[in-house]
């Protein structure tokens, strides 16, 4: 059995995993840290998670392949009854989510959700019968995702419902929806955006015209699309001016916090204090003015990259990123690899869960992306989230393991 | 089960592969810029951040008089402050309320300052009020009290005229001196204003770390606290003894005496009565004393020996008769005929002595203060030359005593009274008046001490000054200032020798016959000068003793009498006090034993308008 389990385990993905964790950890202790022995709390408590989570990892790493893809829809079905739930006996969290509390445990069953989804999407995908580019099964495909999205949305936790509509169109893209579709369906968010400035709104037009010419596409069609596009360029403005100015205000203020430098500003500001003033090498594990005074907002857990940025430097920033970049690859790597449909797809999908959180995460910090509350995998502070995190790992794990079994 | 084309998938995993690289590369830009190119902005500004630097005051200097006793001092008093970002308007309102503050101003204050450094809000609390926040701390938080230093008088200490007072600094005197801070304290008059620079010392800063919460976590480094700067003790010339005698001897006047030493311009003593206890003007102030002191029509806030001016009267006439030997327009002994009159044009003017002085020189005629002597030489002199040798001696321009605020009086010129009367509106009427000290000239006490100093030193003075040296806390060592010598050019020794053997005569036997000090050969002069506002003021300028002049001094009692009678005796105390360190016995003194008599009235002029003269005065 340990033969087997060394052989067969991927060795340089759970490397990557416990460096991670390990950064992680040190990490947390460095943000929670008071001086005082009560401080450990946080760091103990994460370390159980840890286990919690390793342990949930191999279960699932050694759980048969078919197992998991038979159980996808009982288990998506699970979590979408757990997200009703959660309305009538949810407990509101510290940010917007909702937690289900089980005697002492509490559960986030919206982090439940994003694996659920992923694998039901992937099975789904990968039923022979199933053909993307039809229109039944676009539509099916997109209800999987977007019932726990809304679901979420409505908690409202906004930030991590923003990781369910990510997944749609890379799933969508690997399991080989043709080129012309994923035009229509992302072409509308662009015509969005670009109907505030009537040049670039022009310009645009122009490049969906060409692009439904050269499509070569029955006339009716190319017109249905084009009023499509004229409309949402009409209305989108008209919504605007049609918004509250307070509403106005808290979308401009999502998209640029900084111009709210006593709201979510407040963590930015303090979040690039910390990571600029870290410079090249950083000020030290446990020497970040910032971090130790508690200048940071929530630092050890949307903010904990500040903490790295300022105790390590551009050094450690370069570090982990470069681990994150590695793992992702690895994903994409694996996904190439597999000759599961399941296995590949979901790999896509966890690899876009994992990228959305790392990017949001870090680009929040140094102020190039909305405060959402989106922790940063492996290494902020929180059990649901580390969990089910690992949990994806184990199945990681397992689709690698079984990477030539169909 | 379906297989997913391999080719397809070959050909997408680079759409992939290009999104994270840009992403990545997109987040690594982010932190390039943050951390490579701006990394010293954001480092002061995470310093800034969590250390927190606190300014200490430091100890205003001390003022002492020449033998080191202590005459102003400081005790601890408290002052209340808020942090703006920590304080609560519910809290603010309930301090400002308990303390009867002005909510607009304190909210001003506070708006005008953010963050975490305290606010000075109230200053010099009641003890009650300090015991009260201070065991209440918990209840306010954001509200401190602060111990900041108060100025102190010694006991039996007064003359708040020279100390003058400190207070807040106000918006103006920042914008003059950028050095000021809010809410600083600074001199506001007096010594305290001229030496502010000098005495307010420099303030320390303490780093402290603080946390997000504002929370004092101790000093963040030991070795950069920067302690204060004992503020500079500034050390008079004069003895602060002389000073309560000379003001001892105002009870129940008004007036100035100001005593300069003649060997360097040292101030002896500066007198202004009536004057104010130094006390309540400092740390809280009372508003009923403030609005009694500004609307006490005797003007106790004014510094007479330095701000007021006054008519010099007889004391003047030393001027022309300095003016007129030197101009070779007399001799001394140039004789004129006083028989108690002179008829300027139509008018007859009265010499003070009714019976007149007869056929006098120069001497008898400062010797008897002769009006009539004097205006014949004053129309001798002219205008032109009286003026010039009034700016001479100092008249009509600031001695530059260390004390602000000082007064310029005025010299009459041929130009001021064709601007004040046109071309040919005045007279030699005019010019008679101003050359037995009326009219429009104005001098202040100071002035005359530096006068009494010139004809002591024969045309050498130095310029009037309180503060002899200071200790300087930096260096640790008293520094000393040069002194300012000066000379009056093109007047001859000789010519100082007639004018001072007047002086003796007026003492010895002359009008001014009280001020004499038994023992001491000493110069005088008496002045009873004419004034708007009722009975004349009495003058009396000196130097003793007369050969080698140690002492120059001006006394002026307001509304008091003749010079002789009231001025003199006051200038004698001062000076017997200050060779013999006491009084003397006075010798009963038999009046008609002595030719003196009080000088009275000189030319009345109807609200100054020029006399019609019609007789030409060359035949004279």
């Amino acid at each position: 059995m340990t033969k087997d389990f060394s052989a067969k385990i991927d060795l340089i993905l759970l490397s990557a995993i416990l460096l991670l964790l390990t950064i992680g950890l040190f990490t947390v202790y460095s943000a929670t840290y008071t001086g005082h022995a009560q401080s450990q709390l946080y760091f103990n408590r994460q370390l159980i998670f840890v286990a919690i989570g390793l342990i949930s990892m191999l279960v699932v790493a050694f759980t048969p392949l078919k197992l998991i893809q038979r159980l996808a829809y009982p288990f998506y079905g699970l979590s979408i009854l757990l997200l009703i739930l959660v309305f009538f006996l949810g407990v509101k969290g510290y940010g917007a989510e909702r937690w289900l509390a089980f005697g002492s445990f509490k559960l986030q069953p919206s982090e439940l959700a994003k694996l659920a989804t992923i694998l039901a999407v992937a099975r789904y995908l990968s039923s022979p019968e199933v053909d993307i580019n039809k229109f039944k099964h676009l539509l099916v495909t997109a209800v999987l995702i977007f019932l726990p999205f809304l679901l979420i949305a409505k908690q409202p936790d906004l930030g991590t419902s923003l990781v369910f509509l990510a997944l749609l169109i890379p799933l969508l893209y690997w399991a080989g929806l043709n080129w012309f579709i994923l035009f229509i369906l992302i072409s509308p968010f662009f015509t969005a955006l670009f109907a505030f400035n009537f040049y670039a709104f022009l310009i645009w037009m122009f490049i969906v015209v060409l692009i439904l010419i050269f499509s070569r596409k029955a006339v009716s069609i190319m017109a249905i699309i084009f009023i499509l596009h004229i409309t949402v360029g009409l209305a989108t403005p008209a919504m605007w001016a049609h918004l509250r100015p307070y509403q106005q205000q808290r979308i401009l203020t999502f998209a640029n916090p900084e111009k709210d430098p006593k709201g979510s500003g407040y963590q930015i500001i303090q979040s690039k204090v910390a990571i600029g003033s870290g410079g090249l090498w950083g000020k030290g594990y446990l020497n970040g003015t910032q971090t130790q005074l508690r200048f940071l907002p929530a630092q050890h857990t949307d903010f904990i990259f500040s903490v790295i940025g300022e105790e390590w430097g551009f050094m450690g920033v370069m570090i982990v990123l470069a681990l994150f970049l590695a793992l992702l690859f690895y994903l994409l790597y694996l996904a190439v690899l597999v000759k599961s449909v399941f296995s590949s797809v979901a790999l896509i999908g966890i690899l876009t869960v994992l990228f959305f959180h790392v990017v949001v995460n870090i680009g929040m910090t140094i102020g190039l992306a909305p405060v959402t509350g989106l922790p940063l995998p492996f290494i902020s502070y929180g059990g649901s989230f580390l969990i089910s995190t690992l949990t994806m790992m184990g199945c990681v794990l397992n689709f690698s393991m079984n990477r030539f079994n169909n | 089960m379906r297989e997913l084309p391999r080719r397809l998938l070959e050909r997408r995993k680079y759409v992939f592969i290009a999104l994270l690289f840009l992403s990545f590369l997109f987040l690594l830009g982010g932190f390039t810029k943050l951390q490579l190119y701006n990394t010293e902005f954001y480092l002061q500004k995470s310093i800034n951040n969590s250390i927190r630097s606190i300014e200490i005051y430091p100890v205003r200097g001390l003022i002492k008089d020449r033998n080191g006793n202590i005459l102003v001092d400081n005790r601890p008093s408290f002052a209340l402050s808020v942090i703006p970002k920590t304080v609560s308007t519910q809290t603010l309102s309930y301090v400002i309320h308990h303390l009867d503050l002005d909510s607009a101003t304190v909210y001003k204050r506070i708006n005008q300052n953010f963050g975490f450094r305290p606010v000075i809000i109230a200053r010099d609390l009641l003890p009650r009020d300090v015991v009260d926040f201070e065991e209440r701390r918990l209840e306010f938080p954001g509200v401190l009290t602060i111990v900041e230093p108060k100025r102190y008088y010694m006991p039996g200490v007064n003359s708040p005229h020279i100390f003058g007072s400190i207070g807040e600094v106000t918006q103006v005197e920042q914008l003059l001196s950028p050095i000021y801070k809010q809410g600083d304290i600074v001199g506001k008059s007096g010594l305290e204003k001229k030496y502010d620079l000098s005495l307010r010392g420099t303030k320390g800063l303490e780093y402290k770390r603080i946390d997000a919460s504002g929370k004092d976590l101790g000093y963040y480094d030991e070795n950069r606290n920067i302690p204060p700067i004992h503020g500079n003790d500034l050390y008079l010339y004069m003895d602060y003894k002389m000073q309560c005698f000379a003001e001892s001897l105002f009870t129940g006047r008004q007036g100035a005496l100001v005593a300069l030493d003649t060997r360097n311009g040292g101030v002896l003593a500066l007198v202004s009565k009536p004057d104010f206890d130094p006390r309540s003007l400092s740390g809280r102030i009372n508003p009923e004393i403030w609005s009694k002191l500004i609307n006490d029509p005797h003007h106790p806030l004014y510094s007479r020996a330095i701000q007021s001016t006054y008519p010099p009267g007889s004391t003047y006439k030393l001027v022309a008769a300095l003016a007129a030997l030197q101009e070779k327009i007399i001799t001394p002994h140039w004789h004129a005929y006083c028989p108690g009159y002179y008829k300027l044009g139509r008018r007859i003017i009265h010499c003070w002595k009714v019976k007149g002085h007869g056929n006098i020189d120069l001497l008898q005629a400062i010797k008897g203060s002769c009006n009539v002597y004097f205006y014949q030489l004053g129309l001798k002199i002219g205008l032109d030359v009286w003026t010039r040798y009034s700016k001479k001696f100092g008249f009509g321009s600031l001695t530059g005593i260390d004390i602000p605020n000082e007064k310029p009086g005025l010299v009459p010129s041929i130009d001021y009274f064709n601007k004040l009367y046109g071309e040919h509106g005045w007279t030699r009427g005019n010019l008679a008046n101003l050359a037995i000290g009326q009219g429009e000239l104005l001098v202040t006490p100071l002035q005359m001490a530096q006068f009494a100093m010139i004809l002591a030193n024969r045309g050498i003075y130095y310029k009037p000054h309180l503060v002899d040296h200071v200790y300087d806390y930096v260096d640790k060592k008293m520094i000393h200032f040069p002194a300012a010598v000066k000379y009056i050019q093109g007047v001859s020794e000789k010519n100082y020798d007639v004018v001072r053997e007047g002086m003796r005569e007026v003492v010895n036997g002359g009008t001014g016959w009280q001020a004499k000090v038994r023992g001491i050969e000493m110069g005088g002069k008496t002045g009873t000068s004419q004034n708007p506002h009722g009975e004349p003021h009495a003058w009396f300028i000196g130097f003793a003793p007369f050969d080698k002049p140690e002492v120059a001094i001006a006394v002026i009692v307001e509304n008091a009498g003749s010079g002789g009678g009231v001025a003199a005796p006051i200038a004698r105390q001062f000076l017997e006090k200050y060779f013999y360190g006491k009084l003397l016995p006075r010798p009963i003194v038999k009046r008609d034993s002595t030719q003196a008599v009080e000088e009275t009235e000189p030319l009345k002029l109807d609200n100054f308008n020029p006399i019609p003269i019609t007789v030409p005065i060359d035949s004279l």
